[in-house]
């Protein structure tokens, strides 16, 4: 009510700064196109609340679930209005984007509201992944205009935007992100599974709000869309395949929900259609039949939810009869179903004289098609209502409340106000459209008793759907085979296919995953040693690797480090832990004394004390450990494979530590005379010699921080020598 | 600036005394939440200062800076200081509130404190490394705390992998002393312009395989999933959430202001490997169970993300990793809090997180994912494009999943697997409040987003005018 009197009064709207870095504003503004979906959110919101109010607590009651349960759904619903409320206002591309995914989600927690239920669960991820992966296309296209213009801000991109293929691109990526919220296809299999939600959410989400949120962002970015012709083209003919499809599958299907689903894809792609054909009669059309079809589906939806609580039934040919026995919901869900039928005097009469005649001013064959599309909408709405109302009364009637009913029938009022007094509705019709447009634009609704074309299109139509409803019987075999058809070939077969694949596939790749240590220091090595190999492949060599002369002092330095290699060498062929050890504490030894050899004396002097310390602390460790273990290890084999595998590798990973290491050292020595600078500034520091002020004072904080790593370590240790890190 | 010194001079002494006292107690738990908070403090008054006047410096001992150890902390060293120690002091007040097992987690967490800050605040090469050990061996230590064989085994394989990268992130860090003559950040990212291209790739990639291992990139995270699984929730938060973040920084420090030209020439291999990444930690994750292993996995799946925004490069790339990074460990740190916590409002906590890390607004995480696109589009790579919207959708599948199946499916189904009761309040105050941070930065993301541009300005104008390689 509010938006409709702030539109009334004129609109406004507001913008601050929300983050400079990267130009985002906080921009709102109520224009005719927001306070048209704005309107509708709010108001059919308002009647499924109160459905909602009395629908809730028994289907609680039936699942013999706690009545604490309610909150979460109203909690969501009111979630999802907000969001509705701030997409249809945001000017500023990333604030739409996040309202956009705000209703994605409070979709989600909608759907999979029966979460115990496992296909309700199912169907909600369904409906989250369709709508959300495919936001973040409409993310990518948004920032695609972004990086092209510099700006999100929706009046300033309508002022600078120019066809290019950059703009095609990105405005398809979103349009694509539109279409699956609009339940189009090849996105449309999502919709009549989000069935699993309770009605209440079917009747506001799945009729008024979450799928004519695509269709809103497509009338709101119309202007960009309209830059390239073969964008309006795609509408088109996206737009006429799910109303085919749609419609067909309506026709086709016996749940009572599924029907209205299938037609709700029908119906949005009329919408679509008429945006594809877009100019001033695409618009109108566009924003007109958006407002007359969320009031006669949301009404249609909450009698599929009285007709069930009423009866149990949620079929076709489970019920009958009831228009005796609940006369105002029948006359509330009639006069709905003659709006979707496009009866006159209801609003839907003009929603489809709008369609027709935009289809007409893009051709006769558009035209026709229009014509077959409406017929086939008045087929399925004429089985559903007289397949309730109609016939033979079956079953027992529980007493429902008033509350499941009289939404329906004010609904069903308002259809019919609409086709007596239309002139309020074509106005917010008008207005969004102008936005649209960015033009004026004529919306002319009017009963015209003559022989004009869409006067006979609308005729035509009636009749073709009347012959189509009464061979019901002989129809049915077709449908169900392309019902067959559409569910071995479909999208929604390919959903579940890849979901499947996908589980499936990561179960095989977790089978293989690497899990003993020796496997995964391997999956170090080997690609640490073919990423070096691979960046000495792609830089120059020459000269990049120098051998240098060996002049005569330096003999017994080489002789030191061939020891060195050799122990190393020694170390895998030896098979007792004493030798292993040993061995190991040559190539330290060995190390040690060239430390000695190169004037580093102090540091020999430290290597050899650690090197002691780590033989003897083996030995000690040895003479603790069960004889018959060493004895068991010592005798075990490895698989030839397996050694020469570990060769192999040891050899590749040693050879590219030393390409690395020998790479810089084939460098020329910078910064001669450093040391020479540190030596003059010991006596500052009250050392003696270089090494001790190093340590001690120039570089006083690593040592610092070192001698805490070995105390960590002894804490560690501690801990675990008391049994087990408990303490 | 004494401002730098304050952080290490408040955790160093109180580890220390932390290590007498029994942690299992409640005092010394409150102790060394109440050290880590106000260092928490001292370190967002500091980034507060690199924010309004630029990096901040203090070279130990007050020798020359060449002779003496620098000290300095950009934009992006702050950032990460005060990230790590915000996941750290969130993880330690979650761990006293549930109770501690181990008398040594309090003392061992300040000790990870002080590395990490360390590390984040030096320009200097070796002291970054000393720092780097501090933290690592803390880890290990952390990880086979609370015991039980599980813990022990892959305490195990944690050090001997990552001491493995250690060892060769130590070779490259004496290649490039040989190299260059210098240890100080600044003064090596200028004399790296020099250095013959053979020799500073072959030590770009000995760094690039040591910070690989931390941030558990594919093919080097074999490690992770078994650390993450066997540590306790509030540990293996600090691990995803700050621990992780040595190898962020790593690679952003050593590649983007180090050796940007190494960095450059590596690019598309970068890609290639955070393309294997991400797609390895994705699928993994879809078909796992344990809410815990998905998150191990996808932390493979996002360290992907940071690569290939490195790979990219440019103030734009870099700053897209910071902003992703910060998310990411924000979102990591709520998750494995969260992961175990039941009730209506853990819940919703537990929520936040995952509609952060599939980038759903109105979270931090959103405008990581966004960050991340808007620097492929920058690039004009398709390709790029192409892989963030694979993996993104990849992680809505495995998050969505996995969430539903955790908390959806009817207590029936599901006791036999989760037995845990509802959560306590301060347990669950601790998710919410990082679960607020998250939706705060998602409502106002300027902070971030401006952090993000400056660290990527500061990193990316510190080697002006390189030449080509």
């Amino acid at each position: 009510m509010a938006i409709a009197i702030g539109w009334s009064a004129g609109g406004g709207g507001f913008g601050v700064a929300w983050a400079p870095t990267w130009d985002l504003r906080l921009a709102f503004e109520l224009d005719g196109l927001a306070a048209l979906y704005g309107v509708l959110a709010a108001g059919i919101g308002t009647l499924v609340f109160l459905y909602a109010s009395a629908y809730v607590p028994r289907h609680l009651a039936h699942q013999e679930r706690s009545r604490r349960e309610e909150a979460r759904l109203h909690g969501a619903m009111v979630l999802f209005l907000v969001s509705m409320l701030g997409l249809v206002m945001a000017q500023d591309l990333i604030a739409l984007f996040v309202f956009w995914d705000l209703t994605a989600v409070a979709s989600w927690l909608l759907v999979g509201y029966d979460r115990h239920n496992r296909d309700a669960r199912l169907s909600a991820l369904m409906a989250l992944l369709v709508t959300a992966v495919s936001a973040v296309l409409m993310l990518v296209g948004i920032l695609m205009l972004r990086a092209e213009y510099g700006t999100v801000q929706l009046p300033e991109l309508f002022a600078v935007a120019q066809e290019s293929t950059t703009v095609t691109v990105a405005v398809a990526l979103i349009a694509i992100a539109a279409l699956a919220k609009s339940a189009q296809v090849p996105f449309h299999f999502w919709l009549p599974r989000a069935m699993a939600a309770p009605t209440p959410v079917s009747a506001y989400l799945h009729s008024a709000a979450m799928v004519a949120a695509g269709v809103f962002l497509l009338s709101r970015i119309h202007p960009l869309i309209q830059l390239d012709a073969r964008l309006l083209d795609g509408l088109i003919v996206i737009g006429l395949t799910s109303m085919a499809v749609g419609g067909l599958l309506a026709l086709g299907s016996r749940g009572l929900k599924r029907i209205l689903a299938y037609s709700t894809i029908s119906q949005y792609g009329y919408v679509v259609t008429m945006l594809g054909i877009g100019g001033a009669a695409g618009a109108a059309g566009a924003c007109f039949y958006v407002l007359g079809h969320a009031l006669a589906k949301s009404a249609l939806f909450m009698t599929a939810g009285a007709v069930t609580e009423a009866t149990g039934a949620k079929a076709l040919g489970e019920v009958g009869g009831l228009a005796r026995r609940m006369p105002l919901l029948a006359a509330g869900s009639g006069a709905a179903a003659a709006g979707i039928a496009a009866l006159p005097l209801t609003i839907g009469f003009f929603k489809d004289e709008l369609f027709f005649k935009a289809a007409l001013d893009r051709g006769n064959v558009l035209g026709a098609l229009a014509v077959l599309g409406a017929a086939l909408t008045f087929a399925y709405m004429a089985r559903f209502w007289t397949g309730i109302f109609l016939g033979a009364p079956k079953g027992e009637l529980r007493p429902v409340e008033r509350r499941l009913i009289w939404p329906v029938a004010l609904l069903g009022a308002l259809v019919v106000v609409g086709g007596l007094v239309v002139g309020p509705f074509a106005d917010l019709a008008r207005d969004a459209a102008v936005v649209t447009q960015r033009g004026a634009v004529e919306l002319e609704a009017a009963y015209h008793l003559d022989a004009r074309a869409e006067n006979l299109m609308a005729i035509g139509a009636y009749a073709l759907g009347f012959a189509l409803f009464a061979s019901g019987r002989l129809l049915g075999a077709p449908l169900s085979v392309f019902s067959r058809l559409g569910h071995d070939l479909g999208p929604e077969r390919a959903y579940n296919a890849s979901i499947r694949g996908l589980n499936r596939l990561s179960n095989r790749l977790h089978d293989i995953e690497v899990r003993d240590l020796r496997g995964r220091l391997i999956a170090v090595v080997v690609p640490g040693a073919g990423l070096v190999a691979l960046g000495v492949a792609v830089t120059p060599t020459d000269g990049a690797y120098r051998t240098g002369a060996l002049p005569a002092a330096d003999v017994p330095l080489v002789v030191a480090l061939a020891v060195c290699a050799l122990a190393a060498l020694a170390v895998p062929f030896c098979r007792r832990h004493l030798l292993i050890a040993l061995a190991l504490s040559g190539v330290g030894f060995a190390l040690a004394t060239t430390y000695s050899l190169m004037g580093a004396p102090d540091v020999a002097l430290v290597a050899v004390l650690i090197e002691t310390i780590f033989a003897l602390l083996f030995v000690g460790v040895f003479a603790l450990l069960p004889r018959d273990v060493l004895r068991r290890e010592a005798r075990l084999r490895a698989p030839r494979s397996r050694k020469l595998r570990d060769a192999a590798i040891a050899t590749a990973s040693g050879v590219v530590t030393s390409l690395v290491v020998w790479s810089a050292f084939s460098r020329p020595v910078p910064r001669e005379g450093m040391s020479d600078r540190l030596s003059a500034l010991a006596p500052e520091a009250h050392g003696k010699d270089i090494v001790t002020v190093i340590l001690a004072d120039f570089r006083g904080l690593d040592t610092l921080v070192e001698i805490t790593v070995v105390a960590v370590a002894m804490i560690a240790v501690s801990l675990l020598l008391r049994g087990k890190l408990r303490g | 600036m004494s401002l730098i010194a304050a952080p290490l001079l408040l955790l160093w002494p109180g580890a220390i005394v932390l290590a007498l006292l029994d942690g299992r107690r409640r005092g010394p738990g409150a102790l060394a939440v109440a050290i880590l908070a106000a260092v928490f403090v001292l370190l967002a008054v500091l980034l507060a200062a690199v924010v309004a006047r630029g990096p901040q410096e203090l070279v130990a001992g007050g020798w020359a800076p060449d002779v003496g150890i620098r000290l300095r902390v950009d934009a992006l060293g702050a950032v990460f200081a005060v990230l790590s120690c915000g996941v750290l002091l969130a993880s330690l007040l979650q761990a006293v509130i549930t109770g501690i097992h181990a008398r040594a987690t309090p003392s061992l967490t300040l000790f990870m404190a002080l590395g990490l800050t360390g590390l984040f605040l030096t320009g200097d090469i070796f002291s970054f490394y000393v720092f780097f050990e501090l933290a690592m061996i803390c880890a290990y230590a952390l990880t086979a705390a609370g015991g039980g064989d599980r813990r022990v085994r892959a305490a195990f394989t944690f050090a001997v992998v990552n001491l493995l990268g250690s060892f060769l992130f130590l070779i490259g860090i004496g290649a490039l002393y040989r190299a260059t003559g210098t240890l100080e950040m600044a003064a090596v990212a200028q004399q790296a312009a020099t250095i013959d291209p053979n020799t500073g790739l072959l030590i770009a990639v000995t760094f690039f395989v040591a910070f690989g291992i931390k941030l558990g990139l594919f093919p080097f995270h074999f490690w992770l999933p078994s650390v993450y699984l066997a540590v306790a929730p509030h540990v293996a938060a600090m691990f995803a959430g700050a621990l992780a973040n040595i190898g962020t920084y790593g690679l952003l420090r050593f590649g983007g202001a180090i050796l940007p030209a190494e960095l450059e020439l590596s690019s598309a291999a970068l890609i290639a490997i955070g393309a294997l990444s991400i797609a390895y930690g994705a699928l993994q994750a879809i078909a796992r169970r344990d809410t815990r292993e998905v998150l191990a996995y996808s932390s493979i799946g996002h360290a992907g993300y940071v690569l290939i925004a490195l790979g990219i490069g440019g103030p734009v790339g870099i700053g897209a990793a910071v902003i992703f990074s910060i998310a990411n460990a924000l979102n990591k740190t709520l998750l494995f809090l969260g992961s175990e916590l039941r009730g209506r409002l853990a819940a919703t906590a537990f929520l936040v997180g995952v509609l952060s890390v599939a980038g759903v607004p109105p979270t931090a995480g959103f405008f990581g994912k966004a960050a991340l696109f808007d620097a492929g589009i920058d690039a004009g790579s398709i390709t790029t494009v192409t892989l963030l919207f694979v993996g993104g959708a990849l992680s809505f599948v495995y998050l969505f999943q996995i969430y539903q199946h955790d908390r959806w499916r009817p207590r029936a189904e599901r006791e036999r697997e989760m037995p845990t009761g509802a959560a306590s309040p301060g347990q669950r105050g601790v998710a919410l409040a990082v679960a607020a941070i998250v939706v705060l930065l998602g409502l106002w993301p300027e902070p971030l987003l401006a952090i993000g541009e400056q660290a990527a300005q500061e990193i990316t104008a510190t080697t002006p005018g390189r030449a080509e390689p």
